[in-house]
């Protein structure tokens, strides 16, 4: 026989058969792409699982307007070159009540300017299922998450209503009322995301790689100054460093770490020896003892 | 602010960019007094890759929790908030670690008796289990328990780790008489290997180095044999099988039947049948989207291109033409019931296999398995946490294998037609076309359909796909009318 396959092989494998169950079981799946480099291995893992077709279903992308510049320009890039189709939607209610990053708590941040306004979107446009990048290594909670997950009505997510997975059989009979949430990554870890960037060739944000960015320290967080909204406090000058990011998301609560790997080999390599895990550095995920597991319940990815 | 450390490129020479090989899937179970979360806990602390953030929470957590003795490495386990208030794991984590050449997955599956289902659900994903057991009380029924569900869904290697030797003062005498004890049990069941390793978890004895205080144990510790232990995700067994998951076209004259080689290999050029229809045609092109291949083999994602468009769609198990699966109307089975609601005769359910779905048209229950006595009892009831024996009639003929002949196309789902609940996992023990049951059941044809309910419908793929849907349905409505149904389209 020809020789085993990588474990990148398999993972690759199983999430190209986890976006074909899904798209054959449901009648109306979108991708929820967030531009980060989660996102960028989903997306290319959909492509392919459809090749030569493009993938069924629209990208959706929940806009909060504080994403960083470079990621948006990348998300228009990346959808024009696949020719995909991209909804993007904001809660603009959250807008008009000026809910932001730095006066708001990151709980009612994530609440009103993310979880909201994707709830609003899946109802708007009657998706039944949701493709995620969630990872069951990211966090504690996400490692009791099925691979599709139940969502009851109002997209509660039970965990004691979750469905038993057996085997690689995937189970997408929708109950009254329920959606899904799909992992095609479920059992991916934070470096084999890398590992398949760098395997596949895959462009991501520039903000992944190091360059001089304008600085400054807050909360013993290392922040990026993307625009002038966020009103700086006494003694914060933004100070030009060479730093980087490991996660993306709201720039005023995404912290860059200092770094000088600036090509994709020097991120992986970098990655590969990390002393911390990736979430360290998203605030939202500090915030009280069992942040994530609250957050899920509530709706969010 | 945490600095990510550079560490020098000629360091991670071998680790750079490398892809491991392959993936070990590994169950345990066991009780929390055992020290299962623990052993693990140990083994990721001791073997793995964690990082600072993570191993620090852990130090920090444990000084609260035990005055600072040793860190609590149960707490890289225990997951919901719930569950750590509760001090019990109730539903299956999923863990990841690599040691340098290969990844593991730790499937942490509770012990307790009423989450049998949550073991079977859990086991299913598994290469290899580690049955825990504290020396001071050696093999219990609970091991004998979760020995008898391992063998059903078809783990074929187990580890019986002999916990707390620490607390035995070491003593040989005890583990082996525990070791006896096991290597009975395990003679009852189909396992290909089992071993038992004496282990203080705590200590680290025997988990991922040798222990100095067991000198007369001259086995492997437990990293040790793990890494020994084949995959099956690498391990090519079986004739070919691939239930087709979709037909993906480019606009021009390419139509390729997409799926994942659920066993064995095919090659360009061989010939394939579709045992549903009987149809044959010879494979043209293995296609991916980088590239073509000569060769699909198990466990790969891809969509075949056949020489003559033979009419396959969803739910076509694609074989090697001369080794079918059976088309099987009539299954023989043993299932794990897994829903919180009972069996109910009245309720309507599918019979779920990797890609198809066909409606069920009796299920009778014909006995229970006492797990601990491992002895049959009559039954016509079912409910949670049961393992039965059943034989399950369906509304129309799907192609499957026994378990005992293919891992991949011998199993299935029972789902609860109105919630679309997963009641059950079940291993097919025996399957026939069973044609003459179904004598005087009402023949749902594909002209009745066509002359009304799906006239709207044309031929194109998703068409057929919501011919399929609404046959299905008209089967569940007629079912719950008390009408015994069959399909034949």
């Amino acid at each position: 026989m020809t020789a085993p396959f990588s474990h990148l092989d398999l993972l690759e494998a199983e999430a190209i058969h986890i976006f074909r169950e899904a798209a054959a079981q449901f009648r109306r799946p979108v991708l929820m792409y967030s531009i980060g480099k989660d996102s960028t291995v989903l997306l290319h893992l959909a492509r392919k699982a459809f090749w030569p077709q493009k993938p069924p279903f629209p990208l959706l992308h929940i806009d909060t307007t504080w994403k960083f510049r470079d990621m948006i320009e990348f998300r228009n890039k990346t959808v024009r070159e696949f020719g995909l189709d991209l909804i993007v939607h904001t809660n603009e209610d959250g807008i008009k009540r000026g809910i932001n990053p730095y006066d708001y708590s990151p709980s009612v941040y994530t609440d009103v300017m993310k979880t909201q306004p994707l709830k609003q979107a899946l109802d708007k446009y009657g998706f039944d299922a949701a493709f995620g990048g969630a990872r069951r290594d990211e966090e504690s909670s996400r490692a009791k998450e099925r691979v599709f997950s139940f969502r009851s009505p109002g997209h509660r997510w039970d965990p004691r209503r979750q469905r038993p997975e057996m085997w690689n059989l995937l189970n997408g009979r929708l109950g009254p009322g329920e959606t899904v949430r799909v992992f095609p990554l479920s059992n991916w870890t934070e470096r084999d995301v890398w590992r398949y960037i760098l395997r596949e060739n895959l462009d991501v944000v520039p903000l992944y790689f190091a360059a001089k960015r304008p600085t400054i320290v807050r909360n013993g967080q290392l922040l990026v100054i993307d625009d002038d909204r966020l009103p700086l406090q006494p003694g914060e000058t933004p100070q030009m460093k060479s730093v980087r990011f490991r996660t993306l998301g709201c720039w005023p609560l995404t912290a860059a770490v200092p770094s000088t790997a600036d090509d994709i080999e020097a991120v992986v390599e970098e990655t590969l020896g990390a002393r911390t895990s990736e979430r360290q550095g998203r605030l939202i995920d500090h915030d009280q003892v069992g942040a994530m597991e609250r957050k899920k319940q509530e709706g969010y990815f | 602010m945490t600095a990510v450390t550079a560490i020098r490129r000629e360091d991670l020479a071998p680790a750079f960019n490398q892809e491991l090989n392959g993936i070990l899937h590994l169950l345990t179970c066991g009780s929390v007094d055992d020290g299962k979360s623990t052993l693990i806990g140990r083994l990721l602390w001791d073997a793995s890759d964690l990082y600072d953030d993570q191993r620090e929470t852990i130090n920090k957590s444990s000084n609260a929790a035990t005055g600072g003795a040793h860190p609590d490495f149960s707490l890289l386990l225990d997951g919901l908030v719930a569950e750590r208030e509760q001090g019990i794991t109730i539903d299956i984590a999923w863990r990841y670690f690599d040691t340098s050449t290969r990844r593991f997955v730790v499937i942490d599956s509770p012990g307790h008796e009423q989450y049998t289902r949550n073991m079977a659900s859990g086991a299913s994903h598994a290469d290899v289990a580690i049955m825990l057991v504290d020396a001071r009380h050696g093999v219990k029924r609970q091991t004998r328990r979760h020995a008898a569900i391992l063998d059903i869904v078809g783990v074929k290697r187990v580890i019986l780790a002999v916990n707390k030797m620490d607390l035995v003062d070491w003593s040989q005498d005890k583990f082996r008489s525990i070791e006896n004890d096991f290597r009975e049990l395990t003679l009852r069941f189909g396992f290909r290997e089992a071993i038992a390793i004496p282990v203080s978890a705590v200590g680290g004895d025997n988990v991922a180095r040798t222990s100095e205080h067991m000198p007369w144990y001259t086995g492997p510790h437990l990293l040790e044999h793990l890494e020994r232990i084949p995959s099956r995700d690498v391990t090519v067994r079986g004739a070919f099988r691939m239930p087709v998951q979709t037909v993906l076209r480019d606009g021009v004259d390419f139509r390729g039947l997409a799926g994942t080689v659920a066993s064995g290999f095919i090659s360009v050029g061989d010939r394939i049948t579709d045992a549903l229809s009987g149809q044959s045609a010879h494979v043209l092109r293995i296609a991916t989207m980088g590239r073509d291949l000569e060769v699909a083999k198990q466990g790969q994602a891809v969509a075949l291109q056949l020489d003559t468009d033979i009419d396959v769609a969803r739910g076509a198990v694609l074989s090697a033409a001369d080794k079918l699966p059976t088309v099987a109307a009539h299954i023989d089975a043993r299932i794990v019931w897994l829903w919180e609601t009972p069996f109910d005769p009245g309720n309507g359910y599918f019979l779920r296999t990797s890609t198809d779905l066909a409606p069920i048209s009796t299920i009778a229950i014909n006995s229970l398995l006492d797990l601990e006595t491992l002895a049959v009892l009559p039954s016509e009831k079912c409910g949670v946490n049961d393992i039965a024996n059943t034989t399950i009639t369906l509304g129309r003929p799907v192609a499957v294998d026994t378990f005992a002949d293919n891992q991949a196309t011998g199993i299935f789902l029972i789902v609860d037609a109105l919630t679309g609940a997963s009641v059950a996992g079940g291993v097919i023990t025996s399957a026939s076309r069973g044609e003459a049951d179904n004598a005087t059941a009402f023949r749902l044809t594909r002209e009745l359909l066509e002359r009304g309910l799906c006239r709207d419908l044309g031929n194109s793929d998703d068409d057929r796909r919501e011919f399929q849907r609404r046959a299905n349905e008209t089967a569940l409505l007629l079912h719950a009318a008390g009408i015994p149904v069959k399909i034949e389209i």
